[in-house]
């Protein structure tokens, strides 16, 4: 069993992280060889500050209204997006540096953080099931991905003690799962994120829409 | 089940037709619906077929289907689907023409940033190259491509409205030298303008053209590239696009002028200002201002005088989408109302946050879509109601038009001016001469029938014509009209549109049926009807199915004197100049 639980959580991670970064360079590669669109106009703001803002502005919640208008569902966006992400550190974390969530407090905290980010997912999940729009919008992807990530964080807050075999080599098993199959779902979209935030924020930058302004909102004649 | 003909072509073009910006905006998508209530649609309606990311999913489909790795082998895992039938594009037509303005709003409020705009304009794109889209949008595209204006506008018709106009901009600043200049060469600005200000709003070119006499600017207009508007970025015709492009800056070139001035139209300053470089592929060598910043120039130069106590009614201003959204020009008006009124209040949301005005993306020519596109102003209509202005200015000819229809549907106590006749009302000139009378400058009288069956708006329209110098003769039947027609042989018609015995509109159609001694007479359509009330009345879809000519003119209830006045005078003008009336 620990020899077992030793190869899973390291040759055969390394092959499945390998096999998605190929898939990734892949996809990258397939997606620059769709032309892209080019100002040909002289820039009336500033690019790099539009694609800055673009990359920056979703952990800006003040300066989105659907954020500013739906703040317990951006809460639960960003508390589930950082257990996604914490579990993803954890399975780096357990085979090579385990001594870094040792103590009983750092456990307690990383498990907290993925109990707060599954209850968040199960918001989610029964959100798409529940809402109209979202229902109307989900595909099979769209489902078969929530559950899975709830599960995967489940099995991250099970693991994360370093203690039970079984809890283990379910939550490096489904580590591997997900480094095959991710490239190929939604999930992949973090992928696209860094290239559409520049192209938007280039064109939007460039335009002079990016960064929002804001202006006063009390204006006053300036001459009676 | 194999595929229509179309829908094979739509397939064809899809994968050319995706650039990079929209393959990244067809892949990002994760579904969250975080776009779905910043979308005046579904604000309006709460259907969730109107949320954004369900409108980008039914174009999404095809790249799905056809495009994207995992769609190709498992379409349905993904919702991947293709389009095999006509009844699917018309059905993508609906999503993509009847149920988005192309506003960007969701765009600005996703957190992945997609471009449901893109998406949706690249559909336009497919269906329009196979002849499925709205038939106003066809038609004026044509217009466009076969006139180079989208009113149809024939060059000399245009001379004589510039010179007539020439003439109206001398009477009211007291010059006789005072001119609209046109082809003159080497001038500082060539302006460029929506048909619209040559065809139905004089009063927003002559509002402009006494700006430009008022600073004394070397400027001019061009005989041909004159038309600023550009369809092509609503049907998705980059080819039709680079077309118009192409017209005004060739005339810019032609006369050599230093730069190019675009009227207050939201999508003609967008399309010329950014998406005609691109789609031309010229690097231009002159630059390109709304007018907007012309006038902005002009306060902070110190050029001119405002009394900003003509203008002493509270006014909000609405950022256009195309302004606001697509060219990070939201402070230029604001300065400039600032100056020139007194009282300015802020609508909320506002700037690249601001509602739709419902009538963006080419709605205004879909008159199919009519009734939806008021259904879905109700957040706009809430939105400037809380304002509490009287006035709402805005620096989009589109806007106005579409502003004006939801402030009759909603009955809302304000009214609708451009920027710059809010600007050209404060200025401030040496002297103002009263207006002359029709007469007093020496004109044979001319006699006008009026057509109401509103006992009040007839007398109304009479008393402001006589006094104004014209002869009328006037009937509350509208049974009668074509007889006084052949009778009395009017000038010019003017005509309600609801009217219990005959229609209006069955009587334009009766006038311009030809054959009958008086088709050429000009019509000025007078109405306050909403086509909401009476669909069977929405008189753009009545002359786009019986393609009937446009009327010459088009006045809205209630009746402002100046505007009708103005109408009346230029399409008097104009017949004179053409054609004599039967």
């Amino acid at each position: 069993m620990d020899q077992f639980l030793k190869v899973l959580e390291d040759e055969v991670q390394l092959i499945a992280l390998a096999f998605m970064a190929v898939v990734y360079m892949l996809r990258i590669r397939w997606l620059l060889k769709f032309p892209a669109s080019r100002e040909n106009t002289p820039s009336r703001g500033d690019e790099r500050a539009g694609i800055a803002y673009a990359m920056v502005a979703i952990a800006m919640p003040w300066a989105m209204e659907s954020a500013r208008k739906h703040w317990t569902k951006y809460a639960e966006f960003a508390v589930f997006h950082l257990g996604v992400a914490v579990a993803i550190a954890v399975t780096f974390i357990l085979p090579y540096w385990p001594g870094l969530i040792a103590g009983p407090r750092a456990v307690v905290a990383i498990q907290a953080v993925l109990a707060l980010a599954f209850l968040a997912g199960v918001s989610r999940f029964v959100k798409r099931c529940v809402r109209p729009d979202l229902r109307l919008i989900s595909s099979a992807d769209d489902y078969f991905s929530i559950i899975l990530l709830d599960l995967y964080l489940l099995s991250a807050f099970f693991a994360t003690p370093n203690r039970s075999a079984w809890a283990l080599i379910a939550f490096f098993g489904m580590t591997t799962f997900f480094l095959i199959y991710v490239p190929f779902s939604k999930i992949s979209h973090y992928l696209y994120y860094p290239f559409q935030k520049y192209y938007l924020g280039k064109h939007l930058g460039h335009r002079g829409v990016y960064p929002k302004q804001t202006g006063s909102t009390n204006l006053q004649p300036v001459a009676k | 089940m194999q595929r229509s003909e179309k829908a094979q072509a739509v397939v064809d073009s899809f994968r050319k037709k995706v650039n990079r910006q929209a393959a990244l905006s067809f892949g990002i998508c994760a579904h969250c619906g975080q776009c779905t209530d910043s979308c005046h649609y579904y604000l309006a309606t709460g259907d969730p077929k109107m949320a954004p990311a369900y409108k980008a999913d039914q174009v999404r489909k095809l790249y799905k289907y056809h495009t994207d790795w995992m769609g190709k082998v498992a379409p349905k895992w993904v919702g991947g689907k293709t389009v095999v039938s006509d009844e699917d594009l018309e059905a993508l037509k609906e999503v993509v023409f009847g149920n988005c303005t192309m506003c960007r709003r969701c765009t600005l409020n996703c957190p992945m940033g997609v471009d449901m705009a893109l998406l949706i304009r690249t559909a336009r794109s497919l269906l329009t190259e196979v002849g499925v889209a709205p038939q106003g949008v066809l038609d004026v595209s044509k217009d466009q491509w076969e006139h180079g204006n989208q009113m149809a506008v024939d060059k000399q018709d245009y001379i004589e409205t510039i010179e007539w106009l020439s003439e109206e901009l001398q009477a009211e600043v007291g010059d006789a030298n005072a001119v609209i200049p046109l082809n003159k060469e080497g001038a500082d600005l060539l302006y460029a303008i929506n048909p619209r200000e040559v065809k139905y709003a004089p009063l927003s070119l002559l509002a402009s053209a006494k700006v430009f006499y008022a600073v004394g600017e070397n400027w001019t207009m061009a005989s041909e590239g004159w038309d600023n508007t550009n369809f092509g970025l609503f049907s998705g015709d980059n080819a039709l696009g680079a077309h118009m492009g192409n017209l005004v800056f060739d005339a810019v070139e032609r006369l050599g002028a230093k730069k190019l001035v675009t009227s207050e139209c939201g999508h003609g300053f967008r399309a010329t200002k950014w998406e005609s470089p691109n789609w031309t592929g010229r690097k231009l060598s002159f630059p390109i201002e709304n007018y907007l910043e012309t006038m902005q120039g002009y306060i902070q130069s110190g050029r001119l005088k405002l009394d900003p106590s003509v203008n002493a009614e509270p006014v909000t201003y609405h950022d256009p989408c195309n302004l606001g959204r697509s060219s990070g020009m939201t402070e230029e008006p604001r300065f400039v109302l600032q100056h020139c009124c007194t009282e300015f209040v802020e609508m909320h949301p506002n700037r690249a946050d601001n509602l739709c005005c419902s009538g963006g993306g080419g709605a205004m020519s879909m008159s199919e879509y009519t009734e939806r596109r008021l259904q879905v102003a109700k957040p706009k209509a809430d939105q400037l109601a809380a304002t509490g202005a009287k006035v709402v200015a805005t620096a989009c000819h589109n806007c106005v038009d579409a502003l004006s229809d939801l402030i009759k549907r909603y009955k809302l106590d304000m009214r609708v001016k451009t920027v710059g006749e809010l600007f050209a009302e404060a200025l401030v000139l040496p002297e103002r001469p009263a207006r002359a009378t029709t007469e007093a400058i020496g004109e044979v009288r001319r006699k006008v029938l009026v057509v109401d069956d509103e006992l009040d708006t007839v007398t109304f329209l009479t008393t402001l014509l006589e006094d104004n110098g014209y002869q009328v003769v006037s009937t509350t039947d509208s049974t009668q009209a074509l007889e006084l027609i052949r009778q009395e042989k009017p000038d010019l018609l003017t005509l309600d549109l609801l009217m219990p015995r005959m229609a209006g509109t069955d009587l334009y159609r009766e006038i311009r049926a030809g054959n009958n001694g008086y088709g050429n007479l000009p019509v000025i359509i007078v109405t306050g009807i909403s086509p909401e009330d009476h669909p069977d009345l929405d008189f753009r879809q009545f002359i786009y199915q019986h393609s009937l000519p446009r009327p010459d003119g088009f006045v809205e209830k209630p009746v402002e004197k100046e505007q009708f006045l103005l109408s009346v005078r230029k399409v008097l003008e104009s017949a004179q100049e053409t054609q004599p009336v039967a």
